[in-house]
């Protein structure tokens, strides 16, 4: 496995497209830094971290198998890998709240950003960039967010969670390659922040109402059960679970 | 059927979610049309450029005409010659890579095959969508940060 580690970098995503379009990158070449001088989270929406403190990285694995109608998967596998990873260390009370925040008792600890390029109506490639809270235990004014110290009392090893992180991406990679297309998106399920529980959401117009959160569809879609008995399927922009 | 026969029918297709439902009888034609508020969600406006397109470089060099061939009809209004870049998956189009940042392609710009030419965001993925092809941008039909469809052109680019 080869790992790229950078003293401080303005986003180790942009780092690994870049260097993925200057050489043949293979599949799981990690770029890891302690200090990002420029994270970027989704859209503009910046991602900050003290030094040292926590796992920061992107991570290069070559998509071209998937088909257009199976991007949701590819989050599903990188959740699937953060929480089998974060599990093996004993973290508490975990659950994705959809599509792919990762939360232990109900406190955001990490973060994902996926950039897939796409040519020729394929996918080529995909770099996923993961940011994990882990000994950082200073939050100002972020009062949703945590770190596995935090949340446990102990110094984790950042290296041995990145080792460990890699090797159920792989894990999980290898089951979306075989087509386990049910057997993810159930394990996912599972997971899944608030199911079957009644919850509240905002809808576009900021129109509050009740539902209880159901499934996910094949296309990444929640499917959240209404007050009339109704199913109704809603994409990213039309809803926000509040909670 | 009586009135309230009427109503109790009306009570169903309004809770079955049906936009419409037809009713013949001997002696009774019932038509029920739900307002169908969910219906509208739909609200995709998708600009289709015409006329104005940029003008294309027309200026044929002077040919060294073989035979006398009488004047040619000069082209019209020729799309034909531009290849047109599709929208290969439903999300939200960004032509910058953040806010902050310049647009990826302007009209006017050349560009080679595996260029980015704007991301196209599913599900929080962000897909980076490059070009199939080499040449110059005459028209971009999509505005920033807007839904896009399955299939729906997105820019026009002049091959030549």
């Amino acid at each position: 496995m080869r790992i790229i580690k950078l003293n401080a970098i303005n986003s180790t995503n942009t780092f690994l497209k870049q260097l993925s379009v200057q050489e043949t990158v293979v599949d799981y070449t990690v770029v890891q830094t302690n200090y990002q001088t420029n994270g970027r989270g989704q859209m503009g929406t910046s991602w900050s971290s003290n030094t040292g403190e926590n796992l920061m990285f992107s991570v290069f694995k070559d998509v071209s198998f998937l088909g257009f109608d199976q991007h949701f998967y590819i989050s599903i596998t990188v959740a699937l890998a953060i929480i089998k990873t974060l599990k093996a260390h004993e973290i508490s009370k975990l659950s994705i709240k959809w599509p792919n925040d990762i939360l232990s008792e109900n406190k955001k600890i990490c973060g994902i950003l996926i950039e897939n390029s796409i040519k020729k109506n394929k996918f080529k490639d995909s770099i996923i960039g993961i940011g994990i809270n882990v000994n950082q235990t200073n939050f100002e004014n972020l009062p949703q967010a945590s770190s596995l110290k935090k949340l446990t009392g102990k110094v984790f090893d950042i290296e041995e969670l990145l080792i460990d992180l890699i090797e159920n991406l792989k894990h999980y990679f290898l089951i979306l390659e075989n087509r386990n297309f049910e057997e993810l998106k159930s394990t996912y399920e599972k997971y899944l922040f608030r199911k079957k529980k009644p919850s509240t959401f905002q809808d576009i117009e900021g129109n509050m109402f009740s539902g209880i959160i159901q499934s996910v569809s094949q296309n990444g879609n929640l499917q959240v059960l209404l007050e009339d008995a109704v199913l109704k399927e809603y994409n990213l922009k039309e809803i926000k679970l509040l909670y | 059927m009586d009135l309230k026969d009427i109503q109790n029918l009306i009570k169903f297709v309004a809770k079955s979610g049906a936009s419409e439902v037809k009713l013949e009888t001997d002696d009774v034609k019932i038509t029920i049309k739900t307002g169908g508020d969910d219906k509208e969600t739909q609200t995709i406006v998708q600009q289709i450029p015409m006329g104005a397109m940029a003008p294309a470089p027309v200026a044929a060099a002077p040919q060294p005409v073989a035979a006398a061939v009488p004047a040619q009809p000069v082209a019209e209004e020729d799309n034909s010659k531009y290849i047109t870049i599709k929208s290969p998956i439903i999300g939200t189009l960004y032509r910058k890579p953040s806010p902050d940042k310049p647009v990826f392609v302007e009209v006017g710009q050349t560009i080679k095959e595996g260029d980015v030419l704007c991301i196209i965001e599913a599900m929080k993925l962000f897909n980076e969508i490059e070009s199939e092809v080499s040449g110059k941008i005459v028209k971009v039909l999509v505005d920033d940060a807007s839904p896009v469809e399955f299939d729906q052109p997105l820019f026009l680019v002049d091959p030549s």
